[in-house]
């Protein structure tokens, strides 16, 4: 009986190994290296070794580098969205733990991370990833969460309509759907949050309900037969 | 109401003590809690087989539909040609003078390719810029690595990249200065005040998010 | 027959992406009812997990070509249920269903018959398990009924294994006092 459980650990491991705290240094020097200022570098290089000696992606770090230094933004802004970002993939990377996957991809860090500086809480962004798998990228559905939080809809409404789509089967393409169908009612009128909700009712759902996987939080799970 | 176990008594629940080792004084109380738990029914469950017949029959009802047969896209290799329709409201005057539309030449490789590519043709209507590039997390934020051309002579600016498979921050750079996010597009705060655009690329093609 | 019924899940999964779809009927009587037990305890009735584990099948199907390790079909093919036993309490919870009768009617509390009370103290642990929630539930049945140990349910879930054992102990005090005229 014991075989069958065990597997699922093994589908949730990513191929993925951690990088090198050393490699991942010397990496962020030569990607870097005329491309951003000598003090952006060396203070890059330094949360790039922190983050990659913590198991995160640096490629991320070294992206927004690039970002800021491209888009002429000063170096002290450009190390402080750095070093936010590592925390923000940190923070994610807890979450999707949370969810139940064991060692998440970098692209579904870089979801999570995306999502939370959105506004989503790390409660919403480990709710998605437990209902994502395994069917969905937690990555996509993360973007798309974050995407209908940035066009306005409440981060609670937008995550429940996603669980919805998710529970109902929906295909991808049918979830990458949504903030397009969003922005479609918005131009007819409606508000972000109206828009969802309509999107929310013909998915068949009822109304506002409690998420499930608070910790500690006892509450009946049915009406009590004296 | 009856108080909580004793945390010796929950540990014996647990497997992790044997009712022996508990101190005398809980032994009633770890007899209980055994007593409680020993009335779960552990019978193996048999579903009906009529499960079977309802699963294949469902199976063969969606192998049957056309509609419903994108479990094969994953399996069999197509060239296909998707162009997404152009949403209407992109084109509303109210709209600022730049709007940008993502359209998509989607190829996909052979599934047993660990390349997994889809061509994605940017779109930006600026009329009077003098320069138009795209710059975003596929081509390292290079402003100078993706440059648009016009398309015509309505101010349409027009490049194909090839993008992986995955979600890419990107922004459109006029005239080598002005930073620009798709406008139509619900854009992402990029940390530095500015805004950035999304498009996710599937292997069945790119949407901009 | 003989043959195919030897080849592995994931030589089956493979078949059936091929075309050979008829095969799947072989994945669907070989684990049709692995985790029939599970969902039975979960969703607190029979129907309940008979719907819930079709759903699973047909899910699986629909995503097979997804399927990254088809030799591990059936690990892929639980999380699939699970995730639909959570999403069903979700829709029960949102539709203020009452909890289902177990198999076994409620004994009156001075029969002498043994057999009876064990049969009456089993569907009431069963509803009271029901009336725990479903992260407490969960732990219980995979630990109390599947047997597992707490570092299995915590590759499960996700959980580590002290919050399991944390939720494992309030779910213990919880089924005491739902129990208290049983003991």
């Amino acid at each position: 009986m014991s075989a069958p459980w065990l597997t699922v650990a093994m589908v949730a491991v990513a191929a993925h190994l951690p990088t090198r705290s050393a490699l991942a240094s010397q990496d962020v020097a030569a990607r870097l290296e005329g491309r951003a200022p000598a003090a952006v570098v060396k203070a890059v290089q330094t949360i790039a070794q922190d983050a990659a000696a913590r198991g995160l992606p640096v490629e991320p770090l070294i992206q927004k580098t690039l970002e800021g230094s491209a888009k002429g933004v000063p170096a002290e802004r450009v190390v402080a969205a750095v070093r936010l970002l590592a925390a923000r993939l940190d923070e994610a990377r807890t979450a999707l733990r949370d969810a139940g996957i064991a060692t998440p991809e970098p692209e579904a860090l870089e979801g999570g991370a995306y999502a939370l500086s959105a506004g989503l809480s790390a409660d919403q962004v480990r709710d998605l990833g437990r209902v994502s798998r395994p069917l969905y990228d937690p990555a996509l559905t993360l973007h798309i969460a974050a995407t209908l939080t940035a066009l306005g809809v409440p981060a609670r409404q937008g995550v429940q309509l996603l669980l919805h789509m998710i529970q109902a089967g929906r295909t991808s393409n049918e979830l990458l759907d949504l903030p397009g169908e969003v922005q479609a009612s918005m131009a007819r009128g409606a508000s972000a949050a109206q828009a969802a909700e309509a999107l929310d009712i013909d998915e068949g759902a009822l109304g506002q309900h409690g998420s499930h996987g608070e910790e500690g939080r006892e509450h009946q799970a049915r009406p009590h037969r004296p | 109401m009856k108080k909580p176990y004793h945390d010796l008594v929950k540990r014996l629940l647990d497997g992790e003590l044997r009712l022996a080792e508990l101190p005398p004084d809980l032994r009633a109380e770890g007899e209980e809690a055994l007593r409680l738990l020993g009335a779960v029914d552990r019978t193996p469950v048999t579903l009906s087989p009529a499960v079977t017949s309802r699963v294949m029959a469902t199976v063969r009802e969606r192998t049957r539909s056309p509609a419903r047969r994108a479990w094969r896209w994953l399996v069999t290799p197509r060239n296909v040609e998707v162009r997404f329709r152009i949403r209407p409201w992109l084109v509303a005057p109210a709209l600022a003078a730049a709007a940008a539309l993502v359209l998509v030449l989607a190829r996909p490789q052979t599934p047993v390719s660990s390349t997994n590519v889809v061509f994605v043709r940017f779109m930006l209507h600026a009329p009077g810029a003098k320069s138009v590039t795209v710059a975003g997390t596929f081509n390292q934020w290079d402003q100078n690595a993706a440059p648009l051309i016009p398309a015509g002579t309505d101010g349409v600016w027009t490049t194909t990249l090839a993008l992986p498979v995955g979600q890419h921050q990107y922004a459109f750079v006029v005239d080598g200065r002005r930073w620009v996010a798709d406008p139509a597009a619900p854009a992402i705060d990029d940390g530095f005040g500015r805004r950035n655009s999304v498009v996710a690329v599937t292997r069945q093609g790119a949407r901009t998010l | 027959m003989a043959s195919k019924d030897a080849a592995t899940d994931g030589e089956i999964v493979r078949a059936v992406l091929a075309g050979d779809v008829e095969r799947y009927a072989l994945l669907v009587e070989r684990h049709r009812d692995r985790y029939a037990r599970y969902a039975v305890k979960m969703l607190g009735s029979h129907d309940a997990a008979e719907d819930a584990v079709q759903d699973a099948l047909v899910r699986a199907f629909d995503h097979l070509g997804e399927c990254r390790e088809p030799e591990k079909f059936a690990g892929w093919l639980f999380l699939i249920l699970r995730n639909r036993c959570f999403a069903e309490h979700r829709r029960y919870e949102r539709e203020a269903r009452l909890p289902e009768e177990a198999a076994g009617s409620v004994a009156a509390p001075d029969r002498s018959d043994g057999a009876m009370e064990r049969r009456e103290r089993a569907g009431a642990l069963h509803r009271a398990v029901q009336e725990l929630t479903p992260e407490q539930r969960e732990v219980v049945v995979l630990k109390h009924v599947e047997e597992l140990p707490y570092e299995e349910i915590a590759q499960i879930t996700g959980a580590t294994v002290a919050s399991l054992k944390m939720r494992m102990h309030r779910a213990y005090d919880r089924l005491r006092e739902l129990m208290k005229e049983h003991v």
